[in-house]
Parts: C-alpha cells; structure tokens; sequence
C-alpha cells in the first residue's frame, strides 16, 4: 500500500495538471480582474471584453500551459506519428515496397557490422585482449614465414620477471583418448599454466576455471571443459560439475565449462579439455614446452616490448639450435585474421552500404511520387494556416515511421545474414567471434535507420512543402496536361541504376574469378580421398617405449595402413606427413650438388609413402617411386616435381642427381629420424605439379622424400575409395582398433591432423573460401539491389502514369498513335536508367582497377558488358509494364475522370 | 506621472518568486503584488504571465495548492518552494551583481575609461 503511495505521489509530482483545472484557475482569475474592472467603473460588458483581451481566453490557456511545460512538442509529435501510420496503413503497397527497401539495406548493414564488431572489434573473451601477444621468431631473410616457439617452465618465469609484461599464460596441447568405454574417442587437451583464470579473465559458464591452488602437489586432477565438447559429449548436462571424465586411464573431477565464446586457441587448436599444466608428465628427453602469450603492461607499445624482450628469447634459444639471426616479434592475437578480413570486411561494407542508398533512394522515389497525389491534402493544410516547418516535419516523421519499421525487420534479419558468412567461409574468422545483436549493434541500427530516414526524407520534404496553396487548392487540377517535376527523381533513378550496375559488375567479377579458381586444374584428383589423422600415444611411457624407435613406429604405421587398405571399399592408402593438399606444410631449404652453398634454395618438403602418388592421382613423368624396402630405410632417394626439376634443374636431366636437406634433423624429442636423413639424395624420379601452396597459387617447388626420413609423433592416412570416404569411416576404425585397440583417430573435421575429405580441404582453403564467400554475397547484395532499383523505377512510372491518366486520354483522342503515348510514359525513367547505365559503365572502368586489386581477381570487361545488358533490359520491363497502362486507357474513361 | 518600465527577459519569473515568497498568493493576487510593489510602473504582458507561473512550477520552484480566495472564490495559491527560495536568493544575487556591474560601466565618464 505504502508503495503504491509512493507510486501515486510520484506521479502527482510529475503529471501535467488536467485539462479542467488549468481552465478553472484561470476562470477565476479571469472573475476577479473582472470585478476589479467593474468595480473601477466599467459596464459589465466591457469588463468583460477588456478582461480577455487583457488576459487571453479560456480555451486557449491549456495550450499555453502545454507548451509552458514542454508538452506541446511531444503531443504535435505523437498525433503526427500516428497520422503516419495512418497514411501507412491506408496505402499498403507503397508501405510494403518502401520497408522492404529499407529492411534490406539495413538489415545487410547492420549484419556486416555486428560481424565486423564481433570479429575485428570484439573478437576474444579475454580481459585486455588487445595487450596479448602471441610470440613468433622471424628470419629475416623470409619475413612472412613467422614460427611459433616453445618456453619451458622456467624461461616462461623469467618472461614474466620482465619489465614491460604484465603475465604470461604458457600452454601446450596433446591429444588424448577417453577410456571410459566403446572405441576410444580421440579428445584434444590444452595445458594451461595454473594462472589462467587472471590471465584470461574469463568468467566460467559453471564453476570456475583453473586456479594456482590447482597446481599443489604436482597438479590436481581437475579439467575444465570447452562449451561445444560439453554439449556434443555431456549433452549440456547443468549438473557435470563434479563428475569424471577418464582420459588415458586417468580419472579427472570436472570444475568447470567455459562459455560459448571462449575457444582457446587458434595456434594449436581448440582444447576440447582444458588441465592444469603441472599435470604434464614429461615422458621423452626434456621438460615441457609451452607456448607463452604475453599480456604486456598497459601503454607499453609493441616494439619497446619487443627490444627488451628479445634478448631473453634469443638466450635460450641458443641451448636448442643456432637461430642467432632470428628476430623476436610480438604480435597482437588478433593480427593473423586482421590482415585478410580488414580488406574483406571493407568491400562488403561498401556493397552493403551502397545497397542502403539505393534503398533509399526507392524511398525517397515512392515519397515523392505519392506526395503528388498528396498535394491537395498539404495546400489545404497550409491555407488553414500550418507552417512550412510544421509540413516538413509531419512529412520527416512519416519518413522516420517507414525508417524505423523497416530498421526493425532489417535487424531481426541481420540476425541470420550476419551468420552467413561465417558459414561460407568459417576458418577466416577467430573461432571465438560470436554473433549478436548486442546494444552497440542496436544503438547502431537505430542511428542508420534514422539516417537513413532523413535522407531519403529529406527531399520530398523540401519539394512538398515548398508548395503553393493558391496552385495546390483550385479544382483537383489546374490543368489536364500537368508537366512532372521530372529532375529530382531522374537524378534518383539515374544514381540508382548507377549504383546498381557498379554492384552487379562487382558479383560479376567475384562470380567469374570463382568459377575460374573451380575450373583450374588442382595436379591431383581430390574426390573420393579422405585424410585421417593419427596420433601416436606419447604420454604413456608404457606404449610410447613400445613405438619410440624409429623402425618399430614405421611398422606400427604400415601395419595400420595394411589394415586400411584391406576394407571393402578401399582401393589405395598412402601415408603422409603433413602433405595433404591443397596445402602443404611447410618451406625447408636443401642444397643441391654443384650449387654454391651461399645462395639458399627452397622448396616444399613432402614426407609420404610410395603410395601417394597413387592415392592422389599424381602423374609419374619420369624415372620410377621408390619401393617398399627404400621406403622403410627412408635414405638416399628423393622425388621432386615438374616445378623442382624447371626452376632448379632442367626437366631433360633431373634424374640422377643430388640434393641433401639439412632441415630433416629432429626439431622435437619426439621425432625419431633416418641415420643418413640429411645426406645426399638421389632424384629417382618426377612427377607432376599439385597444388601445395593453396588452390589459386603457383605450384612450389616440391622434394617428395620417404615419410620414414623423419618421423613425428603422428601421421595421416590419405584413404582412397569407390565411395563416398566417410560412408567407409566405421569399419576403417574398426580395422584401426584391430592393431591396436586404444589407438584412437583424430576426429576434429577442423584439425590439421583430423579427419576430413580432400574436397572438404578445398572448400576450406583461404582463397577458395573468400571467393566463395565474395561471390555469394555480392550475388546476393547485387540480386537485392537490382529487385530494388526495377521496384523503384516500376513504381515511378507506374504513380506518373496514374496521375496522367487524362493527358494520356487526351493525347489518344486527338489521335496519338500508341507507340508515342508508350513512349512518353516510359521516358521519365527510361532516359534516366540510360543516363545511370552510362554513368556506372564509366565508374567501373574506373574503379576496375581498384576492385581487381581489392579482391585479388581480375576485373573483367565481360562481366561488366553483361551486367550492363542485364540492367537495361530489365529496366526496360519494368518502364514498360506499367506504361502499357497509359496506352490501354479508353479514352473516353480516362476523360470522363475530369 | 512615473514611467512604464518594460521587463527584461526572464525577469518575470523572479518577481513572481519574490512576490510569491512574501506569503502564497494565486494567480491574479500575485499579478496585483508586483504591480502595487513597483508602484504601477510594471506593465505585465499578461499573456506570458501565466506562462511563466507554469513553468515555474513545473520546475518545482513554486508549490500551487487550491484554497479559498478572500471573496470566497475558489482560487489556486502559489507558495514558495525550499528550491524555489534557493533560486530567488541565487537570482537576486546574480540580479544585483550585474546591474552594479552594468551600471558601473555606463556611469563611467570619457575621461575616466
């Protein structure tokens, strides 16, 4: 009750006074100063004259009081809100076609910038992710080929001693399996360094992350998990703190889940679990590496940080190999994916951009088109006595009203089309970028939408009210032959059409360079072929001493590759490291015999089996492959390709000569290599060129050298078959787990050493992916924009035929033939689309360049040529459907409407 | 006869605080007050003078309660707010200050400047 109280009070003290008690209050003091009058002497009638004309009159006191406090503004506002609604609701065609305009310009704009917001603005979880490093060495001599490196427990304490760094987070990623039951499920596990819940400042979805107490008495047994682990695995379970999850035998207490957003990291893959880093049992030569992040102190710049720290780095880098000249460089997390996406991200805001003008010039083309049917409504509103202003803002605020409806569709659509390019093209984007409509997204939407609103506004506001009651009012209309106010819309459609063919030659171009990067020979026959990873068991001391030596892990390899090739189904399995295209891994220098050892030559290095060339479909052009007995010593022979023997050698003579390549000596404790992995080489043969540097780029360089030269702790299976590879996925792990029954494969589609199809590989290249993804969209931004550029020219000449109607009766009456009266219906837009056409085949010449340059991808005449032809015609539709309108009119009808 | 004096403005709001602040009055009772205070020398444009009592209180400034009028009328009575008698004070200061200040200059012989 005492609440309610209050409510009231307040509102007391905040209502307006009412209608009566305003009038009443100055009834009586409009009585008193009248009996003081009467009182001085007046007669009665005077009094009461004098005393209104003194005072003013009742009826008009509550207005005064209204715009006294402020009010008058807001009622004159909400009636012509409402009045525009009204108009709206009372013509729904025109509502329809105007918000849709909107809805789409700004609905695509405000998806690209959530997407811009939640990718380039906002893309990490993390507290102060814009002052996290990511450390790489650089040689200087190949500057874009930056390396990650690895810090051991103690040279990550003396990072975090240094002046400019704030802390540092170490960790490091493995594959485990989970024993619990069934096939063992492969499970990829970060370490973090025990500081990870300040240092990434992320608060758990349920329960908390890993804290230093977790790393008492080496380590506890906790995990956290990652979101989408814990629904594809726990099915979401709200109650799995606490629970256990056994991986290698080991029972683990969950703690915690992490949020949707938090997807650590994209350097070494996503962690589907994330463990304390004391649990690391070191179980090769070495103590643990870890991969640091460095969050500097606030206000210390990039390259101070950089000069103070490298001198740290290089020290101990020193004790592993001899990388004296490398350079340290920090940077930002966020710099991998800026590079590319700024100029993606810069093109498909322009296109979006573009798209919201030609929306609102639809509109504004509509406002004026119905505001000549509105002229008698507004000259009458101007005789009784409103202000220009007072039209004009009526009029901006219809124009608002359509604004805002459209904006609200264009936002609940944005929340879809914001999504779709991270569908087309999700490995370009940091795996934590979420998308959604959050305050700064809305708070953007309403600005564009209001905006958008008095610009396109704006001009039929000004035209409208500038008219003339004394023209506007006599008879429906002054003449029967009314010219149109031709410019003001010419100019629109003109800019329309413009606009319009700059986007379409843009799809055009992006649609064309895709179709051509799909039609460019690869080297190799991706379908059918399935790479599967493998993971050797190197954290459990027990299997590892079993696989350690090189000779032992060989046979385990080609025992499973046996296996494999044994389903029904299967025609060829080769094994590779690393060498799966269309991108290979990795540039290592070799020298070859007779050549200078100053100069450094580079090719790609490829480590597979005698199989692959098979498997993949690669030509042998020359000479032979090697056999099963070279294949297992790994020694002395090596294969290059057609680009290796042209650009080093020539192709008449490249068998039989030599080449060492020094980089084949272990990088890792885990690497077990060849007795003679870096001595001479002969070249036994040459096959020809598949891509290995990306599906639109130049084939390297290549050496092919037995994968047994140098073994990692892991391998892939490239897995042809007469079917769909995947179908085959059951009984290949079936026959896997008849070698051995814990070997579990990598299931992550997104992992480099998962399991995924050769045309999956292709889809998910870079440059593949982009042109996808600029092909789609701008055929997507172009399609809205030409529907949106013929609904506008169709609407123009539609409203001018109706409002001519009697000029055209007239004109056949007196005989006119059909064809002109066609004619002079059609010409308000058709000289303008001309004109538009004209224009935009100009700017696209001259843009051409710009775009090419832009989009990596030649602009092309043709597609230009035909955007333009595919413009003008259907323009011309859309100018002669409703002007057929004009010619069908019975004359005698369209005069009886005087 | 003295003259008329034209009000500058936005002075209008602070003489109805001061007469306002002398008791509670309604509407045309305060109007009667400034008038007889400037002995007769204020023309009130009394279109804005009712303007101006709404507005005061709807800033709060001046409080209006309804009553009985001495002829037993109905009437409205304004009374002066703590606020609004902060703003008086402020106002009446700021008021002095500036005619002193403005005064000063335009006593100011040639020689003098």
């Amino acid at each position: 009750m005492s609440r309610l109280g209050a409510i009231h009070k307040l509102w007391r003290s905040i209502a307006p006074r009412t209608h009566s008690d305003v009038e009443e209050e100055f009834r009586s003091t409009l009585d008193s100063y009248q009996e003081d009058l009467i009182r001085q002497g007046l007669p009665e009638e005077e009094a009461y004259r004098k005393a209104r004309i003194d005072l003013g009159r009742p009826a008009f006191q509550n207005e005064a009081y209204r715009k006294a406090i402020g009010l008058r503004l807001f009622e004159e506002l909400g009636g012509d809100i409402r009045y525009g609604l009204r108009a709206l609701r009372r013509n729904p065609s025109f509502t329809a076609v105007a918000v849709i305009s909107l809805a789409l310009g700004i609905g695509a704009t405000t998806a690209m910038f959530s997407l811009i917001y939640a990718v380039l603005l906002h893309p990490f979880p993390y507290a102060g992710a814009d002052r996290i490093m990511n450390p790489v060495m650089i040689n200087p001599q190949f500057p874009n080929e930056y390396q990650y490196f690895t810090r051991s427990k103690a040279q990550l304490d003396d990072l975090r001693s240094a002046t400019p760094v704030d802390s540092v987070l170490g960790f490091s990623g493995r594959h485990m399996e989970i024993t619990a039951d069934g096939l063992p499920e492969d499970i990829y596990v970060t370490y973090l360094t025990e500081n990870a819940e300040s240092f990434l400042g992320v608060r758990p979805l349920l329960g908390r992350n890993i804290e230093p107490s977790d790393a008492e008495k080496g380590g506890h047994s906790v995990a956290v998990l990652n979101y989408r682990f814990w629904q594809r695995y726990f099915g979401a379970d709200l109650h799995v703190i606490g629970r256990t999850l056994e991986m290698d035998h080991t029972p683990y207490t969950i703690i915690g889940v992490m949020p949707r957003s938090f997807a650590f990291n994209d350097i070494n893959g996503v962690g589907d679990v994330y463990l304390p880093a004391s649990l690391i049992r070191a179980v090769a030569n070495g103590p643990p590496a870890y991969v640091p992040w460095i969050k500097l102190r606030p206000q210390v710049t990039v390259a101070a940080a950089n000069a103070l720290l490298e001198p740290l780095v290089l020290e101990g880098m020193k004790q592993h190999s001899g990388a004296t000249a490398w350079h340290l460089a920090l940077q930002p997390i966020i710099e991998p994916y800026q590079q590319d996406l700024g100029r993606t991200f810069a093109l498909l805001l322009a296109g979006v951009i573009l798209l919201l003008i030609i929306g609102c010039a639809n509109c504004s083309i509509l406002l004026l088109a119905r505001g000549r049917t509105r002229q008698h409504e507004l000259a009458i509103r101007m005789a009784i006595g409103a202000s220009r202003w007072r039209i004009m803002r009526q009029l901006l605020v219809e124009a608002l009203v359509i604004s805002c409806v459209g904006a609200a569709f264009g936002v609940a659509a944005s929340y879809w089309l914001a999504r779709l390019p991270l569908l087309l093209s999700p490995d370009s984007f940091p795996a934590e970028s979420v998308i959604r409509i959050n305050s700064t997204v809305l708070a953007f939407s309403v600005t564009l939408a209001l905006l958008s609103g008095t610009l396109f506004g704006l001009a039929p506001a000004l035209r409208l009210s500038r008219n003339d009651p004394a023209r506007g009012l006599p008879g429906r209309q002054a003449s029967p032959v009314l010219v149109p106010a031709r410019h003001r819309w010419s100019i629109l459609v003109a800019a329309q059409v413009t606009l319009t063919l700059l986007l379409l030659a843009t799809a055009g171009t992006a649609i064309r360079g895709f179709l051509r990067l799909m039609q460019t020979p690869l080297g190799y026959d991706p379908t059918n072929v399935m790479q599967l990873g493998i993971s050797l068991h190197t954290h459990d001391p027990a299997e590892w001493s079993r696989i350690q030596s090189r000779e032992a892990r060989t046979e385990y390899i080609e025992q499973i590759r046996e296996k494999i090739a044994s389903v029904p189904g299967v025609s060829t399995v080769a094994v590779g490291i690393d060498a799966t295209p269309p991108v290979a891994d990795g540039q290592s220098s070799f020298i070859i015999d007779g050549s200078s050892d100053s100069e450094e030559l580079r090719a790609r290095l490829m480590l597979v089996d005698q199989h692959y060339f098979a498997a993949l479909g690669i030509p042998l052009l020359q000479g032979r492959a090697w056999n099963a007995d070279e294949n297992n010593r790994g020694d002395f022979i090596a294969i290059v390709n057609r680009a290796f023997a042209t650009r080093y050698l020539s192709l008449s003579n490249a068998l039989g000569r030599q080449l060492r390549v020094p980089d084949l000596l272990p990088h890792n404790r885990y690497q077990a290599v060849s007795a003679q992995s870096v001595a001479w080489r002969h070249i036994i043969g040459v096959v020809g060129d598949a891509r290995n540097d990306g599906v639109d780029q130049p084939v390297e360089p290549a050496i092919y050298v037995p994968y047994t030269a140098s073994l990692p702790a892991f391998a892939q299976f490239l897995v042809r078959t007469q079917g769909d590879p995947l179908m085959s996925l059951h009984s290949i792990r079936a026959a896997i787990a008849s070698v051995a029954s814990d070997q579990q494969i990598s299931n992550s589609a997104s992992d480099f050493n998962g399991t995924f199809t050769l045309s999956q590989a292709i889809e998910r290249d870079a440059q593949y992916s982009r042109q996808r993804l600029f092909s789609m969209l701008f055929g997507v931004f172009s399609a809205m924009a030409l529907g949106l550029a013929l609904v506008g020219i169709f609407s123009l000449v539609a409203f001018s035929v109706a409002q001519r109607t009697t000029e055209f009766g007239i004109r056949l009456a007196l005989g006119a033939p059909r064809a002109h009266i066609l004619w002079i219906a059609a010409r308000i837009a058709l000289v303008s689309v001309a004109a538009g056409i004209v224009i935009g085949l100009a700017c696209d010449t001259f843009l051409g360049a710009v775009l090419a340059h832009w989009m990596q991808n030649a602009f092309a005449v043709s597609s230009l040529f035909a955007s333009a032809v595919l413009l003008a015609f259907s323009a011309l539709l859309a100018c002669l459907l409703p002007a057929r309108r004009a010619v069908v009119v019975p004359p005698a009808e369209a005069l009886r409407n005087e | 006869m003295t003259k008329p004096v034209e009000l500058p403005q936005g002075t209008l709001e602070m003489l109805i605080l001061k007469a306002v602040s002398l008791g509670s009055l309604h509407g045309y009772g305060i109007l009667l007050r400034i008038q007889q205070i400037s002995g007769e020398r204020l023309e009130i444009l009394q279109g804005s003078f009712y303007t101006a009592i709404y507005r005061l209180e709807r800033r709060g400034w001046v409080k209006g309660q309804w009553g009985e009028s001495e002829n037993n009328r109905r009437a409205r009575f304004y009374s002066l707010t703590s606020a609004g008698a902060r703003q008086l004070k402020a106002e009446t200061a700021k008021w002095i200050d500036m005619a002193a200040v403005v005064a000063g200059i335009l006593d100011k012989k040639t020689d003098n400047i």
